[in-house]
């Protein structure tokens, strides 16, 4: 994986050039459309694990599993999003991020594609893109080629 | 503080801890030995060394101000050994002042903050016990000493050769022949008989020998006993004893033995140099006997501990192939691999009891703190108080110990003030005038039982209640409804405080809730007994490790779930038809008791699973303290050892769970929080469970 988002990252790096402070973010897909979080935040991508339900816990919480002995907490994006449930596809990921308490939490997304660098003009800010009432989630858009990337904030994320 | 790597750091805060305990031990123990009337010279001995390692040690790592402060207890300790101080209580306040000030710099050291800490009181105190030291006329003069021996007396023999001149002693010289290729030993054994008749002050050889194999010596002893006697207990072929007759008084005395300058006008240096005539040849005996232990960071164990757990996955893993042999008509190798697997099984529990042993400390670690809570407050408040421990050798996981001294000193605190009577008001109930705190410890099965009892005036309930209700918790019918044991529960409620009054000690009133909360995060609970005029007991109930434990795994509509044993009492076939409902709750009769029943699919809202209607069912029998919990389950696995891991922060709201384990094929199963589960079900039917619906 690692590899794979190097060749990726600098493939981009070549075709965007050099446009000021550039950041990194992993594309994924949830419910038909295209998300990003910065590359930094994410820790691991992985396959998931069985994950053990728990009772009584909030309604974005997926449940449980372990990492190589570590205890994660996984998190049902769609259900943190307000977007269409479905059940899981084999293309199915866990994204690993650190919340700004230390703990390690699992972020469920339905699809990785793979790494973007946008670069500060090509980032709109939430306010101004969406208007004044937007989830607290959302950091801006991003429009990297032609696409449409909603760009998520971590922190705000795994603590919502 | 200089800079250092973070394990030599990590070092130096423990050891500096250890010796810091280590003083407030010998403090307390001077304590009680000065209330009984008794001196004891070794304990001021050993509080000296204390501080003058601390002080080398504070050296070495560039730690200034606890530098400072040992430089000026030492010359103190010095001249208490010396006796140029009598040790009183004002004295043993300034230095329990300075363990205190020990305790705040270490932890200013230790969070790198350079915070102006108030010890200027104490300095200004220390500097003023030094100014009393007073030189002493010295009666030694007035006995016929050889002035040869008298001249070689270090500054603290001559102490104790004045010292027991003072209590009247008679002066003896043994002339011993010793065997050089035994002196040392029979030296010892010399030294050690002689205590039960005084003291031996010094020995000198005398210079005469009879053969080339022996050395004479002459010792200087002290007794109260006289010289029959003396010969009757130490006489032998080898052994000439002489009293030491008194001289006749003359007009002069003898010229003082030369002393050395006071040291407090000394710079404050903090030497690296350890001052060998001061501390001696004890000090080397003490550096050795440390490098016998080695310090380990606690979250170190926690790791092994989890090799130890992926390991039991892998022997379980073992176990299964070795099945899977025999399956196939392998015997002999399912056999030899069966062999090897309970080997390997013995092993890894060895390893598991080894690893736990070297977690577990004695409870006395947190109760020697706690005695020296107990004399401050008793001094604060005016109240006498005798603190009796038992159980100070109870083992206990070290991560508990460490949590344990709050809880501990807010019950200490409550039982002083609230508890125990003011002198006058004992004695007329015809108590003796000090009261008495006891704190005992002692295991059983897998768990730890530290009681704190005193012999107060009790829990007065109608006025608890009538607080209760003028603070809006409880309704007037409700209390009249009430059990004595519900009653004596709402001690536990928030901002409650029987006192009319809020004070220093026990605060606002904010310690019984807190005090709760932190024992159920341990794992344990806690229990209250009172009878009015008699006293009051708080018995805690802890578990004895919160690294492994060993649990019933069961099955609960379609999850695994864990139960550590040690709150599991029985478990036993469900029988629905046995079912009683009383006041809208389910029980079952269990050998003539009532069991309140919980289904935990219903409590939890399990999914269920879909053939457990017809399937035969099962009740866990969970138990903590005086409190049982029926928990009724779809089936039972059997027992494993499991490593519980807490749930992350962002779970934390959830009740009823107290952590999470790995099963073994990679899935997580949720370990069930006995304690808690306990309290929320039976807190339904107890007063503040419903107080808390009701206010909130």
């Amino acid at each position: 994986m690692a590899n794979l988002t190097q060749s990726t990252a600098s493939r981009l790096a070549r075709r965007i050039g050099d446009r000021g402070p550039v950041r990194e973010f992993l594309m994924f897909a949830l419910a038909g459309e295209l998300y990003g979080l910065e590359l930094t935040r994410i820790k691991e991508i992985l396959s998931p694990p069985p994950i053990t339900t728990v009772p009584r816990a909030p309604r974005n919480v997926v449940g449980v599993c372990s990492v190589r002995g570590l205890l994660v907490t996984v998190l049902d994006l769609r259900r943190t999003l307000h977007v269409e449930e479905r059940p899981l596809t084999r293309r199915g990921r866990i994204l690993l991020g650190a919340a700004d308490s230390g703990e390690v939490i699992g972020l469920l997304v339905d699809e990785v594609r793979h790494v973007v660098r946008l670069a500060a003009n090509e980032i709109e800010p939430a306010a101004s893109a969406l208007g004044g009432d937007v989830s607290e989630f959302v950091l801006g858009i991003g429009r990297p080629a032609g696409e449409f990337l909603i760009l998520l904030d971590l922190p705000s994320v795994v603590s919502g | 503080m200089a800079e250092l790597s973070d394990k030599a750091r990590e070092e130096f805060f423990s050891e500096a801890q250890e010796i810091i305990e280590t003083l407030s031990r010998n403090l307390l123990s001077l304590d009680s030995t000065i209330k009984a009337g008794i001196s004891d010279p070794s304990l001021i001995n050993e509080a000296f060394r204390a501080v003058h390692t601390l002080k080398g040690l504070a050296g070495l790592f560039g730690a200034a101000r606890l530098g400072a402060l040992s430089h000026r207890l030492e010359d103190v300790l010095d001249d208490l050994r010396l006796g140029r101080i009598n040790l009183g209580q004002d004295v043993l306040d300034v230095l329990f002042g300075a363990v205190e000030a020990y305790t705040r710099i270490l932890q200013a050291e230790k969070s790198d903050s350079d915070e102006e800490l108030d010890v200027e009181q104490l300095f200004v105190d220390l500097e003023r016990i030094g100014a009393g030291a007073t030189e002493r006329e010295s009666p030694v003069a007035d006995y016929e000493l050889d002035p040869g021996l008298l001249a070689v007396l270090t500054e603290y023999e001559e102490h104790r050769l004045r010292a027991n001149i003072e209590l009247q002693m008679q002066l003896y010289r043994l002339r011993v022949q010793f065997d050089l290729s035994t002196i040392d030993k029979v030296l010892e054994e010399m030294k050690e008989r002689a205590k039960r008749h005084g003291e031996i002050i010094t020995y000198l050889p005398t210079g005469e020998a009879t053969s080339a194999d022996t050395i004479e010596l002459d010792l200087l002893m002290a007794s109260r006993d006289d010289l029959a006697t003396l010969i009757g207990s130490l006489g032998a072929d080898n052994v000439v004893i002489e009293e030491i007759p008194r001289r006749a008084r003359r007009s002069h005395p003898a010229t003082q033995p030369p002393r050395r300058p006071t040291s407090l006008g000394r710079p404050d240096s903090v030497g690296l140099q350890p001052e060998l005539e001061r501390a001696g040849l004890e000090q080397a005996a003490s550096l050795r006997s440390l490098t016998q232990t080695v310090r380990v960071d606690i979250r170190k164990l926690d790791h092994l501990m989890n090799i130890v757990g992926e390991l039991a996955i892998v022997r379980s893993a073992f176990g299964r192939v070795a099945e899977k042999l025999r399956g196939e008509g392998q015997r002999k190798l399912a056999a030899e691999l069966q062999r090897l697997h309970r080997n390997f099984d013995r092993r890894l529990g060895e390893m598991q009891d080894g690893i736990l042993e070297v977690r577990m400390v004695p409870l006395g670690q947190v109760f020697d703190r706690l005695a020296r809570v107990v004399r401050q407050i008793s001094r604060e408040v005016g109240k006498e108080i005798r603190l009796v421990i038992t159980g100070a050798e109870t083992e206990i996981d070290k991560l508990i110990v460490e949590e344990l001294s709050d809880p501990l000193m807010h019950m200490i605190r409550n039982a002083i003030d609230h508890g125990i009577e003011a002198g006058q008001g004992r004695v007329e109930v015809g108590k003796p005038l000090a009261g008495t705190i006891a704190l005992n410890a002692f295991q059983k099965g897998n768990h730890v039982m530290i009681e704190v009892e005193d012999d107060g005036r009790g829990i007065d309930l109608s006025k608890l209640t009538e607080k209760a209700i003028s603070l809006g918790k409880l309704a007037r019918s409700e209390a009249e409804e009430m059990s004595r044991d519900e009653m004596l529960a709402l001690i536990f409620l928030p901002g409650l405080s029987t006192r009319e009054s809020a004070d220093d000690v026990s605060g606002r009133g904010v310690g019984m809730d807190i005090v709760k909360t932190n024992i159920s995060k341990l794992g344990g609970v806690i229990d209250v007994h009172s009878e009015s005029g008699i006293g009051t007991k708080m018995t805690i109930t802890l578990p004895i490790t919160l690294a492994i434990v060993s649990a019933l795994l069961i099955q609960a509509g379609q999850h695994t779930l864990a139960i550590p044993l040690s709150s599991v009492s029985e478990a036993i076939a469900f029988d629905e038809a046995a079912v009683r409902s009383v006041d809208g709750r389910e029980v079952i009769t269990l050998r003539g008791q009532t069991l309140p029943l919980c289904r935990l699919d219903r409590l939890m809202a399990l999914e269920s699973s879909p053939d457990s209607a017809s399937r035969r069912r099962f009740v866990v029998v969970a138990a903590l303290g005086q409190r049982r919990l029926g928990l009724v389950v779809d089936f039972l696995f059997g027992q494993e050892d499991i490593v519980i891991k807490p749930l992350g922060k962002s779970l934390s709201g959830v009740r009823g769970f107290a952590g999470a384990t790995e099963l073994g094929d990679q899935r997580v199963g949720l370990v069930l929080d006995a304690a808690g589960l306990i309290e929320e079900v039976l807190a339904g039917a107890e007063a503040p469970r419903r107080l808390e619906r009701a206010s909130g």
